[in-house]
């Protein structure tokens, strides 16, 4: 992602300074004279941005809770970024941003991340985190794969509806196969691999339940409708409509879906299998007494709807994806609410149960409305979302976050936080420098490892801080931050520390690379008093190498560049940034 | 106020918050509820627990629950042990001069079969939900008798994965170290930090968040300040010592086994005299569908050393009253061996084994049929195992919490303690 984004960078700057179209940024010489634009650069939201806010409105009036103020134009840049992008802004593009006096530049700047290639891979990544299961075999799905199909479907902004049939009807093979390594390296890879020929990535989510027809039912309901039907398996649900034998029922659509391995065991090497349907519900030897009574059912939709064709799993993805489905679109809505908003109308997110009512439930209904209108067009959605009074306002007591009248500041996904703290180091230069070829294993490792201490669960995400001790020593002591606040050649504390310009020019550089804002004129005075303290103290010596961890022992060796006291007390101060809550959470 | 007043006015509380959908279920559970769980919630037993994790489960019939003289039994002989009339493993020698203080259950038996359903069950007790995330049982002592102000975390996990902290929340989930017997990562100052520059460090860093904080005034920011806070302290205690073996002396290391898990098991004795109340230990392998005797003998070799002298050297420290060390894995396998010399996933029968605070030793209870097949006397529930290990942390089975749907949640799914190996 990062050799992508300087590019990226350059052309969107290119593109606004030649007078730029709805995909360039705002131009860093437009006169402050020239008259606001007043039409919204995206029609197609309009209506339904001023009903959302209208009704939002309506319910903080009904709450007794006044909105926040608006957040800063650096706050929302940063704010979009995340969410959208998965990364932090270029600090360029901040400086750009803060001086544009346009009124339009909010949905302008949202109309390029939207189209900028961070989009895809961020979502790509998302969604991964949400669709293939965390305890899943890892010799059964190729992630590589699965990300490589994802990451086509964004790229193209594919209708959502299609995405699910495509999944919930995948056929075909899973995987290209290779070095079992070498697709786990793939998979904890930010840059998306183009899809393999004859492979259809999308039968990962249906292979990672081979043998659990159940399991496959469930994930089913509960992911592209909210409705948690696999309560149901052990019970009539004592709440809801449902039986054992909708469940039932419902699971015999999937009850022909045949995984195969396309060939033998072989140690060291990624599998392959076959998905497809047989003429008729077959059950193994080693099948449970429920799979075989599901094998005997006639397959049935959530509300009746017999599905008597010859293909009923792709007659269910049919279903399901309908226009006039009730929860398909209110289900993917909410989802994505609950990430911009830091909690859903309903939570959690995937339980869209009568008994479980939603908070502003016209709101939600307009919005899934809307989106069913427009074709299941996910831009359309977050172009839309981003564009509410709601999300552009800043942070406010719980009471008034309760009903989105304030913005809830909240720990950024585990992923997103790591990319950022990549970004805003650079250390990526210094490691391909220092270790040429093994860079991309230990990226690979390092990734691995942040993943393993974060635990990450997308699916979980909440508003609350749900942190561990682990996680706090991996960014008190850990590599990342360690070697990614040192002031190692090519990286980012070098670069600043050989800027021209004192240490109010250096002070801000590294909160734009940070924060993404810049500091104000106290904090800049409080941390040239923070250099100046440090700078005068002797220093005592210690070992350089007394950390562990991957990359324990290149360190002392090349590009350390940090000379004075001064230099190590940036070190820090940077240190300290990329520590802070302000950088780790998205308010 | 007596002790059952105390606890119906906090489970009012709870029913209070969980809302009254929970009311039905929530008497049932009162009524349900014997003078004996009571009683076992009055008087722990222990105030530690050790879980030797035998991941991959563990063939009963080349272990615990010798078959001498069947067919498919196998090259292993059985040799008699410390307790009368119990016979183990010729493999396992020492654990088997330790059998006089050892509770072995062999009529452990369940309905799951494959990997992660049966070690979601043995871990939580509940067979997996996707509507509540159950805490592991390591979660539900942290939750319940950790201790906030504490310099080491309340649920351990040496070698991991475990299970995590459920609707407690990730706080409550297993400190995994991935080295046992070694300094968990990252507790160490990165390269170039000494003492001095750490604090230096984090002054820096408490400017930043003092004012992040006051101007969000977010829970959130509070709460990471709080385990930012708890990880240095856990950097700089000497209580951290606990997790590294290396300066226990030359033999204790040898009669442990110099193996991951012989380190794991040393230093859950050590977590454990550091007030650690949670310590699970994993030895990984016993999935042997192939080169089934082999494979056992030669994880034997393993955990025989590291159990024996677990319990031997608990028991020398006067520790082994107050420390339940519980041996199991997620099933048994089958008596029948496959084509491969492996023997299959066989939860119908399988054992367990506990040792120490408040289980009496020198018995095996239950018993399979000839093969190893099928439970014939004394069948076990895990949760029947799970009613006995909490009753003997002093926790209540029964105790009943709302999960965040507001569904009543009862600890140990309904299970019994099991009282012929209670003291």
């Amino acid at each position: 992602m990062l050799r992508r984004t300087s590019a990226w960078v350059a052309l969107a700057l290119l593109s606004a300074c030649s007078g730029g179209g709805t995909g360039g940024l705002p131009s860093p010489t437009a006169a402050p004279s020239s008259p606001p634009a007043t039409v919204a650069p995206t029609p197609a939201t309009t209506d339904i941005v001023s009903r959302v806010d209208a009704l939002l409105e309506a319910e903080w009036k009904a709450a007794g809770v006044s909105p926040a103020k608006p957040a800063t134009d650096a706050q929302f840049l940063r704010r979009a970024w995340l969410d959208l992008a998965g990364t932090l802004p270029p600090p360029e593009l901040v400086t750009t941003f803060l001086a544009d006096p346009a009124p339009d530049k909010r949905a302008r700047a949202v109309d390029a991340l939207l189209a900028s290639p961070h989009f895809a891979e961020r979502w790509a990544a998302y969604w991964e985190d949400i669709l293939i299961r965390d305890d899943v075999k890892g010799n059964l799905v190729d992630r590589a794969a699965f990300r490589a199909w994802l990451h086509a479907r964004f790229v193209e902004n594919a209708p959502w509806d299609r995405v699910v049939r495509e999944m919930v009807a995948a056929t075909g093979k899973s995987s290209p196969g290779g070095p079992a390594r070498e697709r786990r390296m793939a998979a904890q890879n930010d840059d998306a691999e183009p899809e393999a020929e004859g492979v259809n990535g999308a039968t990962n989510w249906v292979v990672q339940y081979r043998g659990g027809v159940e399991d496959l039912a469930g994930a089913t309901a509960r992911t592209f409708l909210g409705v948690q039907i696999q309560c149901a398996q052990c019970h009539d649900h004592k709440t809801e409509n449902w039986t054992t034998t909708d469940f039932r029922r419902f699971a015999a659509s999937f009850a022909r879906t045949r995984v195969r391995p396309v060939e033998e065991k072989e140690k060291g090497m990624a599998r392959a299998f076959e998905v497809d349907d047989g003429k008729r519900g077959r059950v193994g030897k080693k099948a449970t007494d429920e799979a075989r009574e599901i094998a005997t059912l006639a397959p049935t939709a959530l509300d009746g709807t017999e599905l008597e064709g010859d293909a009923p799993r792709a007659e269910l993805a049919a279903w399901i994806t309908r226009a006039t489905n009730p929860w398909f679109s209110k289900a993917l809505v909410n989802r994505v609410w609950g990430l911009f908003f830091g909690r859903g109308f309903v939570e959690p997110v995937d339980d869209l149960r009568p008994s479980n009512p939603p908070r502003a439930p016209a709101v939600l209904d307009a919005l899934a409305a809307d989106f069913a209108t427009h074709g299941h067009d996910l831009k359309h959605l977050l172009r839309t979302l981003c564009a509410t009074r709601a999300y552009g306002l800043a942070g406010g007591p719980p009471a008034a976050e309760a009903t989105w009248a304030a913005f809830a500041p909240r720990p950024l996904p585990a992923p997103v936080l790591l990319d950022a703290v990549l970004t805003a180091t650079r250390l990526d230069p210094w490691l391909e420098d220092t270790l040429g070829e093994r860079a991309d294993a230990l990226r690979a490792k390092m990734r691995e490892r942040f993943r393993f201490v974060f635990d990450v669960d997308e699916a979980g995400a909440r508003a609350e801080f749900d942190g561990t001790i682990p996680q706090a020593l991996l960014l008190l002591n850990g590599p990342l931050v360690g070697y990614g606040s040192s002031a190692l050649a090519g990286a980012t504390l070098a670069d600043v520390l050989a800027m021209q310009g004192g240490d109010a020019a250096k002070i801000e550089a590294l909160y734009l690379r940070t924060l993404s804002r810049r500091p104000t004129a106290e904090e800049i005075s409080r941390w040239v008093r923070f250099l100046d303290e440090a700078a005068s103290v002797p220093e005592e010596p210690v070992a350089k190498t007394n950390g562990q961890g991957p990359l324990g022992k290149i360190g002392k060796k090349r590009g350390w560049v940090a000379k004075t006291p001064r230099d190590r007390a940036y070190e820090d101060l940077f240190w300290a940034l990329l520590d802070s809550s302000e950088f780790a959470f998205q308010h | 106020m007596d002790t059952q007043d105390k606890r119906m006015t906090i489970d009012r509380r709870r029913l209070l918050q969980a809302g009254f959908g929970g009311l039905g279920a929530w008497l049932a559970g009162r009524w349900l509820a014997t003078p004996e769980a009571s009683a076992a919630e009055a008087k722990p037993r222990a105030d530690a627990c050790i879980v030797l994790w035998m991941n991959g489960g563990p063939s009963h019939v080349d272990t615990f629950d010798p078959k001498p003289g069947t067919k498919e039994a196998g090259p292993f002989r059985a040799i008699k042990t410390s307790a009368k009339g119990v016979s183990i493993c010729e493999h396992l020698p020492r654990v088997a001069a330790e059998a006089h203080r050892l509770a072995i259950l062999r009529g452990m038996t369940s309905r799951e079969g494959s990997h992660e359903r049966a070690r979601q069950l043995g871990h939580t007790g509940h067979i997996p939900n996707p509507t509540v995330d159950h805490p592991a049982l390591g979660a539900w002592v942290s939750a319940r008798r950790g201790d906030p102000k504490a310099e080491l975390p309340a649920f351990v996990s040496l070698g991991g994965p475990s299970a995590g902290g459920g609707f407690f929340g990730r706080a409550h989930g297993p400190f995994v170290v991935r080295e046992p017997g070694r300094p968990p990562e990252d507790m160490a100052y990165g390269p170039g930090v000494s003492a001095t520059r750490f604090d230096r460090r984090r002054a820096a860093l408490a400017m930043l968040e003092d004012s992040f904080e006051k101007e969000t005034r977010s829970a959130a920011v509070t709460e990471r300040r709080a385990v930012f806070a708890q990880a240095v302290r856990m950097m700089r205690s000497p209580a951290a010592a606990a997790f590294d073996v290396s300066s226990e002396p030359a033999a204790v290391r040898e009669a442990y086994g110099d193996t991951a898990f012989g380190r794991g098991c040393l230093a859950a004795r050590r977590l454990v005299e550091a007030g650690v109340p949670f310590v699970e230990v994993s030895l990984d392998g016993w999935d042997t569908h192939e080169d089934n005797f082999e494979r056992t003998k030669r994880l034997m070799g393993v955990l025989d050393p590291a159990m024996s002298a677990l319990i031997r050297d608990l028991a020398e420290r006067r520790k082994l009253d107050r420390t339940l060390v519980v041996w199991m894995g997620e099933f048994g396998r089958t008596p029948r061996l496959n084509g491969r010399g492996g023997r299959d996933h066989h939860p119908a029968a399988w054992s367990a084994v506990l040792a120490g605070g408040g289980i009496r030793g020198g018995l095996a209870l239950g018993a399979t049929d000839a093969q190893g097949e099928k439970v014939v006397e004394r069948p076990v529930a895990v949760a029947d195992l799970f009613a006995t290990i909490t009753s003997a942390m002093g926790l209540d089975p029964l105790e009943t919490v709302p999960s965040p749907g507001g569904r009543p949640i009862t600890l140990t799914d309904g299970g019994q303690v099991v009282r012929e190996i209670v003291l």
